[in-house]
This record gives C-alpha cells, structure tokens and sequence, in this order.
C-alpha cells in the first residue's frame, strides 16, 4: 500500500482531520457533532468555516448532529477562527466547532472543538470527547426541543474592534504604512484588509476573494511565499504578510522582499515583546520551537516554560502562567491579553504597532535575533509503524543519557548545548516529524543525518 | 424482542419519528445512497414546516454532497411544487422531507424521479439494497460541489397552474384555507388571490407547530368548519402538512369528508375532457358513478402514489388520485396536489352556479369506515392468508392486501406502507350495512393482534 492509498484520518484530542473523500467523510462529521452536543448536553455551540470545496458538506454534517442533540446552534459562516474564539463569550456558547484546516492543503479538513471559553478541549476533555464518539450513544433531541438554526455576521466586526482596542490605531495610522498581505483566499480575506484600512495603510492585497480556490499552500512557509514577495518587492511595501487558511498561522516577508523561516514569526513577536517591557510573565512555547525564544528571554531575565505539542497544551499553560505572549514556531502567536489561541489577525496589529512607535523595519529586527538552524524532515509512517518506533527510540534515549538531556512528554527530545532533537508522531497526519536545531549549521545536518538513521533502523 | 415501531424503512423511502429512530446518521447514508444510485448528478431537495425539518435537510445535504451531487435547494416549499421544480429545473432527481399527513414527531424522505413521480417499489428496492450494502459513490475534495439555493419554484408552480389550467377570475367567491401551518402556508393565499377569490386564512403560520393533527380528515377540521360557518365563506379548504392532500368544507360549514374531493374534481374535469381515470382500491365507488355518467373508464391500482401515476402514464389518464383527499391532474404535474384540487374546485364551483352542498348531493352517496390497528408488520401476510381462505369463494383482488367486492359494498383489508398498522376501509350504501361489516372484520383482525 503506497502512501496515496493510505486512508487518511486522524482522531485526535484535537479534534478530527483527514482528506475528504479519502477518510474524513460526513458520516465522522455528523458523529463527532452528535458526540460534541452530547458532551456538552446541548445548550449553544457556535460554528464556523474556513473555504475550502468541502466546507459546505462539512458544515451541513455538523449542523445535522448538533440540531438533532437538540443543541442551538450559531452559526458565523466564513470567518478566521480565532474571531470564532473571540465570539463565543458574547454569544454565552457552550462550545464551539471550527470547520477548518489550518496550514493542511486544500483536500484536507478538520473539526475542532473549542470550549465556550474560546480554548481547545484539554487532553482530558478531548478524551471523554472521544470515549462518547466511539461509544457510539448520543443525545436526541424530540421534535419540539429542536432549535431553528441562529445565524450572527458581527463576529469580524467585534473582533476587529477588540484588536483596535488593545492596539490603538492613531500611532499606525500616522505612518502610513504600505502593508502586502496574502489571505490564500481564506476567511482572513474578510478581516485583515479591512483592519489594515482601519489603521490607514496602503493596502496591497493578494489572494483576498473567498469564492476563489487557494491559490497555493496554505502553510506560510517560505516555499509558499514567492508571490509575496515579488509583490512586497515591485510595491515597496513596509512588511508582506502571509495568512494560513483560517488565520492562525502568520509568515512575513521583509521590506527587503525575503521570506522568513516560520520560526521568525513567533521571534519577532517575542523580542518585541521583550522590547517594550508588553512582556514580563513566563513565555509559554511547545517542545519544538525554536531556541531563538530562550536566547531572546534570557536576556530580559524573563522565564520559557516549554510544553508538549498541541494548541492545547500551550494555549492551557499560558493561561495558567498569565503569560503575556504564547506561541508556537510553526508562525503561531498567542496574545493572551486578547483570547488564549492563536491570533494571525491581531499579530499583524501587534507588528504594526510597534514599528510605527520605533524607527526599526522588519529586517533591523531580524538582525537582533540570534541564529539558528533549524532542520524539519517528515517521514511518512503509518500510526502503528511510527509508535513502534518511537518506542525504540525512548530505550535509544535512555543510553544517551551521558550526552544529552532527555525529555519525553512528547515525543522523544534529546538536548545539548550545541544543539537538540526532536522526533513525534503527528497529530494530524500518518508521520513522523524530526525536527533539530542548532547554532552551527554543520552540527545540525550532522543531527539529522544521526536521527534519520535511527529513526530509519 | 421489542419491535421498533418508530421506523419504516421501506419502498415508500424512509420514514421514523424525530429523537428516537430518525437519526442523522440514517438520513446522510439513505440520501448517500440515493446520490449513489443517481450517479451524483444533480438533485434537487426541500421540505415542509416541521422543526426537524433543518436538521434532516442538512443531514440529506451532507450525504448527497459527500457523494459530489450537485443540490439544488428550494427549502420550504409543497410537495407537489418540489416534484414540480424537479422537472422543470431538469435535476435527475429529488428528495422532499416530509412526513405529510404524519403527527408532528414524525419526519421522512421521499424519493423523486426526473419525471416528478416518486420512486416505484422496484427502484426503491434497489435503493435500499445500495442503503444496505453501504458502498457508497465518494466524491474526493475537487469533485465536492457548493449547494445552490432556488428561491422560485412556488412561482414556477403558480404559474404552470395558470397556463395550463387557464381558470377565469369571476364571479367572486369567499374562500377559507386552513394550512395547518404546513408548507401550503407559503402559496395556498397567493393561488387563492391569482383564482380572484377573497382568502379567509386559519393557521397559515410556517412554523411546523401543528395546531391540529395534519391528516385534513373531518375530526380535525372542527376550527375551520367554525370559521366557514362564522364567516359565510362559499367553501373552505384544508390540507395536510406538505400540501399533496386536500379536503373541503361546505357552505355550511360541514366537512364533507376527503373522498369527495376526488370525486369534485372528477366531475369538474370529465365535463370538459373524456379519457380513463385512475384511483386506487380504497378510493370510493363515488368515482366509479361519475366515470361512469360521463362514460370514461375507471382503472384501480395499488396503495401508493406512485402506482397511481404509473398506471396513469400507461393508460394516458386525464385524471387520477386517491380517496384520501390526493387529485392527480398530469396535464399540470404528475403528483397529487392541492393546489391543482382548488383550482379545478373554484372552477366548478362558478360555471355550475352552484354551492357545495348542492354539488355534494347530486352524487350519489356512500357510506365509508376506515380504521386502522396497530399490528406487527411481520404478522400482516398471514392475516391476508387467513382472509383469502375465508372468503375464497367470492370476488377478490389480491394485488394490495385483500379487498373483497361485493354489488352494493366492498371491504380492504391491508397493511400500511408507512406505519406499523393495518388498515380496514369499509364502504357500503347504508350505515347498518357498513357497521355490520366493520364488525365482522375487526374481529377478525383483532386475532392477529
């Protein structure tokens, strides 16, 4: 069986994801739904989606399964899902669902469930989730407990609202920046132009219809970032910005046209963070993001508590730790002053904002940063294959013990002072991920090459 | 074991009561399964008033998407106007959610061919030979289609009704309508104003809380007859939640009984045009007597709609229908529908100059019982058995249950298409003789209970 034929589907704490058509159908859709209401005995789930082909289908399965638990639903249509997180206070939810996938390519899509608190369900609320679904028992609503479907269009305009309150436009107006952004034809197409009119910038929009199909990847990697950065260069825009599918995911482009690594992103927000004092609580990042963060808190005294691998993770301990800034380095940044997720919309407000109150751009920050380098390489394993092998890289780590320290809440991490490996099945697909960092770029291939091998074995 | 008395899942589509058998999971495969067996072209879906009416219609969307159909949705419209619309949008088929004449916690799909008739029993069995095997058609994200929402089919209906029909706007005539706040609430009234009548409106609120039981039978036509009656209304209308069936209420404020829609509409369609008439077995012999005056022929099928209109298309019927209050009329739609009912209605009424009850008298009268017990599917062939062997030696027709046939009466004994019940029809010329009958066979049937 090749990869291609792999069924993918992957159930999760963090919801449910796969290739529509190939593993993720509406039959998993209307099941998870009925699971969710059953969960949380009905009361208001709000819902939204992203645009890809199969969000209609998607929405309609979900609709079926939470109308019949008898749960009254709000649904938000097309709109970023950390505006989603942000409504569901105001609209007194119980619950959300977010139909989206995020940085996955366009045949792909996923549920995933928020409490009425805007964060993803904990570990353990995510397995309780699970044993209802595969239980199979679920909430029926009779004829008469069934809610007519409630619809609400001012969630962007709150959201938008929110982000203007916590950065205050009249700075960022009076620079006029020129801003290129890329919405990959994604919900933040309704948001982040209309935000970066209200701050009075030139407007250079790419990508920004949500009827159109994404026209590339949707993860914002450098690789996925050329058009941005013809664009950034041929207007002479201030910064480029680049949006996942569903604006969590942030990548940027410099005034002088390149596309930062991923890693950069989360960077950036950390050292102005650092900058301009916004930051004086722990700084909450999962196991694999770059070392760039601690090299930057270390400087301003400031703590780094690192957690497993999963929004939830970060998104819990940074509430916990009344962290003032969370994130991820795969270009996620959490605001926590705003709402616990990540937030690409308010990232943008959050850069802005502070190169209209500095003389800096973009590529004087990057310089500020210490280097790293970071090597990502994905093996593709089906789940049984890749748990086995991560088994037999535990007892590996136990006899490095000598060389490195060892962390295995997620995964199997091995660090050193010249460097660390990273090695975790995905949550979200049938792989392995090795990361490895390294302040020298030499010891890092070595690493990889190291790794590889092991995981090869 | 507990039989399940909640769900049909049967040639007539599928069929079960909202919060208990009626699951969405059912619902996306049964219409995945329909997406199947169409080949994943286009569909057209809609529904009546009732609350579950979204959730199933999302529920059938999600499956006929996943299986890459294109749907074209119409929302809340009659039945008649959705088997309309399916033929005239082209679609390859169509689902309608609706449990029609149903209680309010029952919900159903039913099946539309290309043509607007529904599903015949070998296609449904076939259908649901593709439910039960679960091999679905799948669509892969690039073959995934967005729904399309069709806000026109009422005027479409409307409209087909006024060219085809060509009814005049004279003289005026008072008109209640009772809807039971079913789909009819959203067109009855603007047919009501394009015939020229003044409309007296009882529940006509679309929001699938029935003030009454929907099935438009006297018993549950109290409010109306009041209205009409109150208001001097020339006649008064009432159907059941979907709008296929119509019953009407007199002058005087007495609802006449559904069979006699039917046999109205006959006399106003036979005056003008000759050809055969097809009912069903349980229609009454007051079809046979009209036929008859205007020298047409009368052919009776099996129980079902769509065994009325097959036979109707074979035969090149003018007109056809059942007892329970459903007028097929093909020159405007190949399905049973009211709105086609007032229209040819409000035409006898003017050119007779006549009023209701006086047309009501000059057809000759019958007496009808129809009863129903509930009973164990499984349990119904032998009660048919039992019947045949007792009655043997006289005039039968075997083709739907028993209905046995005598020169001044006749009986029909059969178990429902879509309820676990059997029902019992007894028409005869006088009260006595159809008590007597009822009696006979209710003991009989109360056997096998």
């Amino acid at each position: 069986m090749t990869a291609q034929d792999m069924k993918q589907l992957k159930i999760s704490v963090a919801g449910v994801r796969g290739i529509v058509g190939r593993g993720l159908d509406a039959e998993t859709a209307v099941s998870f739904a009925q699971a969710f209401a059953t969960y949380l005995e009905g009361g208001t789930i709000a819902i939204c989606h992203d645009t890809r082909p199969s969000a209609n289908m998607l929405r309609a399965s979900v609709l079926a399964g939470l109308l019949s638990s008898g749960t009254r639903v709000v649904d938000l249509g097309i709109v970023p899902s950390p505006t989603l997180r942000l409504a569901l206070p105001n609209l007194h939810a119980n619950g959300g669902i977010i139909i989206a996938a995020g940085h996955n390519p366009t045949d792909w899509n996923a549920l995933k469930f928020l409490r009425g608190d805007g964060m993803y369900l904990s570990a353990r609320q995510g397995q309780e989730l699970l044993e209802i679904f595969s239980h199979g028992e679920f909430r029926k609503a009779q004829w008469d407990e069934i809610h007519p479907l409630e619809y609400s269009d001012r969630a962007i305009e709150e959201h938008l609202n929110r982000i203007l309150q916590l950065f205050p436009a009249e700075p960022i107006r009076k620079r006029r920046f020129k801003v290129a952004v890329d919405c990959c034809n994604g919900p933040c197409s309704l948001l982040t132009p209309r935000l970066l009119e209200a701050l009075d910038c030139e407007v250079v929009a790419l990508n920004n219809n949500p009827a159109r199909p994404f026209p590339r990847l949707p993860n914002p990697t450098p690789d996925n970032m050329s058009q941005l950065e013809a664009l950034v260069r041929a207007s002479g825009a201030d910064v480029g910005f680049a949006h996942d599918a569903e604006g969590e995911r942030l990548g940027i482009v410099t005034n002088e046209g390149i596309a930062l690594h991923q890693e950069m992103t989360l960077a950036i927000a950390v050292y102005i963070a650092l900058e301009t004092g916004w930051c004086t609580q722990p700084i909450v990042i999962n196991i694999s993001t770059s070392r760039m963060i601690e090299s930057l808190a270390a400087k301003h005294g400031v703590r780094v508590i690192r957690t497993p691998t999963g929004q939830a993770h970060v998104s819990e301990q940074a509430l916990l730790r009344k962290a003032d800034i969370a994130g991820e380095g795969s270009g996620q940044v959490i605001l926590p002053r705003l709402h616990p997720g990540p937030d690409g919309i308010a990232a943008i407000a959050f850069f802005l904002h502070y190169l209209a109150g500095s003389q800096e751009t973009i590529s004087n920050i990057v310089e500020q940063i210490p280097v790293f380098y970071m090597r990502k390489e994905n093996i593709p394993l089906a789940s049984n294959r890749a748990y086995r092998t991560l088994q037999r890289l535990r007892e590996l780590a136990q006899m490095q013990k000598g060389d490195f320290a060892v962390d295995l809440t997620d995964g199997v991490k091995l660090e050193s002072p010249d460097g660390w490996v990273h090695v975790r099945a995905s949550m979200t697909e049938s792989m392995l991920r090795i990361i490895v960092e390294s302040p020298d770029p030499g010891r890092a291939k070595e690493l990889q090459r190291w790794i590889r091998d092991q995981v090869l074995e | 074991m507990k039989p399940i008395r909640t769900l049909k899942v049967g040639v007539s589509g599928i069929r079960g009561v909202v919060g208990d058998s009626l699951k969405p999971l059912l619902l996306c495969r049964f219409a995945r399964a329909f997406a199947t067996y169409s080949g994943g072209s286009t569909i057209l879906i809609g529904r009546d008033t009732r609350t579950s009416g979204e959730m199933v219609k999302n529920a059938v969307l999600a499956g006929l998407l996943s299986s890459g159909c294109r749907v074209i949705d119409v929302d809340i419209c009659p039945v008649p106007t959705i088997q309309n619309a399916v033929r005239h949008t082209h679609c390859k088929g169509g689902i309608a959610i609706t449990a029609s004449h149903n209680p309010v916690q029952w919900n159903a799909l039913k099946f539309i061919k290309s043509d607007g008739s529904f599903l015949n029993p070998h296609e449904a069995e076939e259908l649901l030979n593709l439910y039960h095997q679960q091999d679905f058609r799948t669509a892969v994200s690039s073959e995934l289609q967005p729904p399309e929402t069709y806000s026109g089919a009422i005027d479409d209906h409307l409209r087909k009704i006024l060219e085809r029909m060509q009814p005049a706007r004279e003289p005026q005539l008072r008109v209640a309508i009772d809807c039971c706040n079913g789909a009819g609430s959203l067109m009855t009234a603007r047919l009501l104003e394009l015939l020229g009548c003044e409309t007296l409106p009882l529940y006509c609120v679309p929001d699938g809380r029935f003030p009454r039981p929907p099935e438009p039978v006297p018993a549950n036509l109290s409010k109306l007859c009041q209205m009409v009656e109150e208001s001097g209304a020339d006649v008064g209308f009432a159907q059941d939640a979907d709008a296929d069936r119509l019953a009407v209420v007199s002058e005087k404020g007495q609802a006449i009984g559904e069979e006699y829609t039917l046999a109205l509409c006959a006399r106003a369609v036979l005056s003008r045009e000759k050809g055969p008439v097809v009912v069903n077995l349980s229609t009454s012999r007051m079809i046979d007597d009209i036929a008859a005056a205007y020298g047409c022929p009368v052919y009776r099928t099996r129980i079902g709609e769509v065994n009325v209109t097959e036979t109707m298309c074979e035969l090149g019927a003018i007109l056809g229908g059942e007892g329970n209050g459903g007028v097929i009329y093909p020159k405007v739609n190949l399905a049973r529908d009211s709105f086609v009912a007032i229209t040819l209605l409000v035409e006898l009424l003017r050119s007779s100059e006549k009023t209701l009850s006086q047309l009501v008298e000059e057809i000759p009268s019958y007496v009808m019982i129809k009863r129903s017990y509930e009973i164990h599917p499984h349990l119904i062939p032998a009660l048919i058995a039992h019947l045949s062997d007792q009655y043997k030696e006289e005039d039968l027709d075997l083709r739907d249950g028993i209905k046995i046939i005598r020169p001044r009466s006749w009986v029909h004994v059969r178990g429902s298409n879509t309820e676990p019940i059997v029902r019992l029809v007894v028409e005869g010329p006088d009260s006595a003789t159809v008590s007597m009958l009822r009696d006979e066979f209710e003991g009989l049937i109360r056997h096998f209970l």
